[in-house]
């Protein structure tokens, strides 16, 4: 019985090492260890052995079983191995073909810059405030010192509704309706949609603006510098050179128009800068005391500075833009760019 | 304003590069916007003697001339007449470049070698047009740089001039800021007047009715004066900052107007009857020609000037045609006034007729230059022309415009400033500009502004005033000081952006339409006439038409876009508007301006591609969005209810989207009429949102529910009904059982065809149970779905198939 059974897993090894396929391994399996499989038929032989004999044939029986299942599981092993080997082998796409997409929309590069702008004034404590863009003379004009009749109200060409009734022309009323609504200390910006009768490849009759306004104890013209410093680092790339130059604006002064070192050329002098260097980039100045008249603030015990830029301006140069009738065509070969 | 380098250096001994010059000015707050130099790059043309001037054997209107130009004699073909041998005329050798770009080559002629040319002032950017070239001055230097030898070598800078520096509207004034920041003394020019003969006085009268608007009056009387052009000197002056030179009266005038920023009128002094000038406000329905030949319709409002019988000028902004400067004329009557700059503003806004006068006087003149700059005219006048001047000046004043003293306190401009500026630097800067200051205490002054300096009124003037001087740039770089606190964006502007968000993730391209439009919109997305959207603010002065009325809905500029993409042929769209509407309010000032939201699909579903999908966009892709927006904002009780839908869709393909009943927004696909008023060949899906409305029903974040432990199990149920039972029905028919195991059920089939009667429908619908506690029995489901099948049967009147 001992050989027959060594015989057997003579056999079967032999037998294993020929197959090379999944089916004829299983077939092969039951033919040894099925139910009805050559051990088995083998096993019946040992109820007829005498009853000493059979503890050691029982034994070998289930030797020669777990080493006939460590060869079976072995070659399955390997014959899988081989098979994926194989597969993985056969198996190639073509990586070049593309994908398959719905494609992401986009925002408009206007809600682009104002949303990176407004993050970045978020992030020196600056908190977003908004106003109408139907607006009142008084908070367009007047309480920003600029009087009726006079000569600073043509820097801004007006689309009229009323009397006294007007499309903003610039996102400073805010700051008069803010500084009416809370006392000091105040640090707002304020984006928002601003109209002015002109249209060319550089002006559009609607465009949006940013408005700034930090008032405070103790707030210098120094710190105004700091504070777009600091923006002027952190949107167009640290290093980035900023001049202010003294300028007028009625709600201002000292008032100053801000550049920056020109990002196309790094200020040596290009086509886009008209060779100075220098890109104009927003407005700024300390508020103006008549301001504080109007919204009843004391000139004497508080200071503060305002800022606005222009958000188109601002897109062009960052994507390179040069006819802001673009940003409002709606193109969708352009926007889908963003 | 344009100044010339050449001019600026009459006043003020400055001998930086032009450059340097220019970036002076702009950190001034004089803003040099252009600059240009004249005679740069063009000392290839020079000065040289015409030797020879022989016929050119090839062509009778050229000449060869044999030129010496200082180094050399050349051959030259030329084509002019105007000179001859032994003139002295403008060389442009071989190599150089004229203004025009044209470079000097040596070239043939008519088979004849030219070794350079013979240049007209036109061809030298010196004249708009000119007959023949330039013969120069017999004693010029030969070889000399042309532009050099003619003193012709300059620069020219605009600035541009913010509105409070009036007193920069003159060569004198920015010279003075160049002189202030410098550390420079202005020369002023020479004004003594030539007098002779009578009195002025014996000879014309000023009388002064309004001295609130015009409150002095001065002018001069030059008799004899023969009219003629300019000499060149002054022609050029006024051609290089941008004037038209007319003749030696007028040229003055505008001469001493951008030297000392004043602005004169010249009477035809024969024209005036009565030899007299009125001063006094026009009446309403009086008319008058101007100077630019238009009549003009005066009102009570507008200042005029007037002589014994007639209005003679429209005081400060323009002369009348009736006594203007003539050839024949001899006698002259110079004014050179004050008028308050608000009357002049108005006059010349209400006529739109802005003049180098009013610009000037509406920003403020010097009352104290009046006088210097009347001298100035006159003396140059009876120079030019040959005339004399009378003696004295006629001075009507009320009164100098008062000038206040202005206190300033050292610790204030510091603490503006963030600087630490000792108490001599910021009076010696106030001395710079020629302000006089009074110490009333340490760090206590009281300045008083020259007359010149209109926008000084104020300490913070004076703070500004010292900041400019000192150098912005010198101003340190600081971090405010400020209290610490922070407010997070509101709960409105955080749904503003996670809205845009979505649909962008959604393949929405976030579009930005004017927000004024056409009112004709409203008839092609079809509103009824009482519709109250009709009602848009409209524009005083729109640009055009087509903007001219706040929208009141963001469809028009949705399809307006659509369609001018589709124009572009790009066919596949989903574009989307989340801006304000402007909606009038009855009985408040300003209007309302809400936030709305605006998508609209058309065209294929997926792009094309080698393993995409086909298909058209379809009212349920448009549907599947909005649904996915409200489930992302945690909008609950949401029904899409189609009865009473808007105009502009399909009656039978839209519907109105309701939160707990209210109508937050509107769904469908675009009506055909619509479709075809803008054009479009393929439908259009659309939706809108109220924005406002849509935040107060978003949820706060919701409340997590831990994944269930249990296995679910479904069972389908096939049916046929009514094609008029809307598929809802059958949702809220399960719904309605209440049994907590029915944990959900959807619609997996639709089919309507073969097979099916007409009119009926056939739905699949798959009942999910569950229970949270337990793995449900197969008895147990097997009764739910029992009741669930009954109840479908009873109350919807289905057939289960």
């Amino acid at each position: 019985m001992r050989e027959k059974l060594e015989a057997l897993l003579q056999e079967a090894v032999t037998e294993l090492a020929a197959i090379a396929t999944e089916e004829a391994f299983h077939e092969l399996r039951v033919k040894y260890l099925g139910r009805k499989g050559a051990l088995t038929a083998i096993m019946k032989g040992v109820g007829a052995l005498p009853p000493a004999e059979r503890p050691l044939i029982g034994q070998v029986v289930n030797s020669v079983r777990d080493q006939l299942e460590e060869r079976f599981d072995a070659a399955l092993a390997t014959i899988r191995n081989a098979r994926k080997a194989e597969k993985l082998r056969e198996e190639r796409l073509d990586v070049t073909l593309p994908g398959r997409r719905r494609p992401l929309g986009t925002k408009h590069p206007i809600t682009l810059v104002r949303e990176e702008i407004s993050e970045i004034f978020a992030g020196l404590g600056f908190q977003v405030a908004e106003g109408p863009e139907i607006e009142l003379d008084y908070y367009n004009f007047e309480a920003l010192n600029f009087p009726k009749d006079h000569p600073a109200r043509d820097m801004q060409d007006t689309f009229f509704i009323g009397d006294n009734l007007l499309l903003r022309t610039h996102t400073s009323p805010v700051q008069i309706r803010t500084m009416l609504k809370h006392a000091p200390p105040v640090r707002i910006i304020a984006p928002g949609t601003v109209y002015r009768c002109d249209s060319d490849a550089t002006h559009s009759p609607m465009f949006h603006q940013i408005e700034g306004l930090m008032v405070d104890k103790g707030i210098t013209f120094g710190d105004l510098k700091g504070v777009l410093t600091i923006f002027v680092n952190q949107y167009f790339g640290r290093g980035t050179g900023v001049r202010l130059r003294p300028s007028f604006f009625p709600f201002t002064e000292p008032s100053a128009e801000v550049d920056i070192a020109c990002v196309i050329c790094k200020g040596k002098g290009c086509r886009v800068c008209k060779n100075s260097g220098w890109l104009e980039i927003l407005g700024a100045g300390m508020v103006d005391p008549e301001v504080y008249r109007h919204v009843h603030y004391d000139p004497e015990t508080i200071s503060g500075f305002a800022f606005g830029m222009g958000i188109e301006r601002i897109a062009m140069l960052k994507y390179g833009i040069s006819d802001m009738r673009l940003l409002f065509e709606n193109d969708l070969r352009f926007l889908s760019q963003f | 304003m344009i100044v010339t380098y050449n001019w600026l250096k009459e006043f003020v001994d400055v001998e930086l590069p032009a450059a340097e010059l220019a970036d002076l000015l702009t950190m001034l707050g004089l803003e040099v916007e252009r600059m240009e130099s004249r005679g740069e790059g063009m000392d290839e043309v020079v000065v040289a003697l015409v030797q020879e001037k022989a016929q050119h054997p090839n062509a009778d209107k050229l000449s060869l001339c044999k030129v010496n130009d200082g180094r050399e004699i050349l051959d030259i073909v030329c084509g002019a007449q105007n000179f001859k041998a032994g003139d002295r005329v403008a060389l442009a050798r071989i190599g150089a470049v004229l203004p025009g770009g044209l470079k000097i080559k040596r070239s043939k002629i008519r088979g004849e070698e030219s070794f350079g040319m013979l240049c007209s002032e036109k061809e030298l950017g010196l004249a708009d047009e000119s007959a023949g070239i330039m013969v120069l001055p017999p004693d010029l230097p030969l070889g000399v740089p042309l532009f050099e030898a003619m003193g012709l070598k300059d620069t020219i800078f605009e600035i541009g001039l913010t509105p409070n520096r009036a007193d920069c509207l003159s060569v004198i004034g920015i010279a003075r800021e160049i002189a202030a920041k410098l550390g420079k003394k202005i020369s002023y020019p020479g004004l003594e007047v030539p007098e002779t003969g009578v009195p002025i006085s014996d000879i014309a009268s000023v009388q002064v009715e309004d001295p609130q608007l015009c409150p002095r009056y001065t002018a001069r009387y030059v008799s004899g004066c023969t009219i003629a052009p300019s000499p060149q000197w002054l022609a050029d002056r006024l051609k290089a900052v941008g004037l038209r030179p007319i003749n030696n009266v007028v040229d003055v005038t505008n001469y001493v107007l951008i030297e000392f920023g004043h602005p004169l009128h010249a009477f035809d002094f024969d024209l005036l009857s009565g030899g007299k000038i009125i001063v006094r406000r026009g009446a309403d329905g009086e008319s008058f020609t101007t100077l630019d030949g238009q009549p003009r319709h005066l009102k009570a409002s507008d200042l005029t000037i007037r002589d014994a019988a007639k209005v003679i000028a429209l005081a400060g902004v323009m002369g009348g045609e009736n006594s203007e400067i003539s050839p024949g004329t001899t006698n002259i009557l110079l004014e050179s006034a004050y008028f308050k700059p608000s009357a002049i503003r108005l006059t010349a806004k209400r006529l739109g007729l802005h003049t180098e006068s009013s610009h000037r006087f509406e920003r403020g003149t010097d009352f104290h230059v009046l006088t210097k700059a009347l001298d100035r005219a006159a003396s140059l006048i009876a120079q030019l022309s040959g005339g004399s001047v009378a003696q004295g000046t006629i001075d009507v004043s009320a009164g100098p415009v008062e000038r206040k003293k202005v206190p300033a306190r050292l610790d204030h401009i510091n603490r503006l400033l963030g600087t630490n500026l000792a108490a001599e630097e910021v009076i010696r800067i106030f001395h710079s500009l020629e302000f006089t200051v009074e110490i009333i205490e340490p760090g206590l002054f009281e300045v008083e502004a020259p007359s010149f300096r209109v926008d000084i009124e104020r300490e913070i003037d004076l703070v500004e005033e010292v900041a400019r001087l000192h150098g912005y740039d010198k101003i340190p770089v600081t971090m405010p000081k400020a209290r610490v606190f922070s407010d997070r964006p509101t709960r409105h502007q955080k749904l503003e952006n996670r809205v845009k968000d979505l649909l962008v993730a959604h393949g929405f391209n976030e579009v930005v339409n004017f927000s004024f439009i056409s009112p004709d919109c409203y008839d092609k997305i079809l509103l009824e006439s009482s519709d109250p959207r009709r009602d848009s603010i409209g524009l005083l002065n729109p640009l055009v038409a087509e903007q001219s009325v706040m929208r009141t809905a963001l469809l028009p500029g949705i399809l307006e876009t659509a369609a001018r993409n589709v124009s572009f042929r790009v066919m596949n769209q989903r574009i989307f508007e989340m801006r304000r509407v402007y909606l009038p309010r009855a009985g408040r000032e300003l209007p309302d301006e809400p936030i709305n939201i605006a998508a609209l699909l058309t065209g294929l579903r997926d792009p094309e591609g080698w393993n995409q999908q086909r298909g058209e966009v379809d009212f349920y892709d448009a549907k599947g969005v909005v649904e996915n927006l409200l489930d992302q904002l945690k909008v609950l009780n949401v029904a899409y209810d189609s009865s009473e839908v808007e105009n502009f869709y399909h009656p039978g393909k839209s519907c109105n989207i309701t939160v707990n009943g209210e109508v937050v927004g509107s769904l469908g696909e675009i009506h055909p009429t619509v479709q075809e008023n803008y054009g479009f060949e393929k439908p259009l899906y659309y939706f809108e949102m109220n924005f406002e409305k849509l935040v107060l029903c978003c949820g706060e974040e919701v409340a997590v529910q831990v994944p269930p432990r249990f296995p679910d199990t479904f069972r389908d149920i096939a049916m046929v009904l009514d094609d008029g039972t809307p598929a809802a029905e059958i949702l809220n028919c399960i719904r309605s059982l209440r049994e907590k195991e029915i944990e959900g059920a959807e619609i997996f089939d639709l089919y309507k065809g073969e097979h099916i009667p007409s009119g009926q429908k056939s739905i699949a619908v798959r009942v999910r149970y569950r229970s949270p506690e337990r793995t449900l029995a197969d008895e147990e489901i097997t009764r739910l779905h029992t009741r669930v099948v009954e109840t479908m049967i009873k109350k919807l009147n289905v057939s289960i198939r």
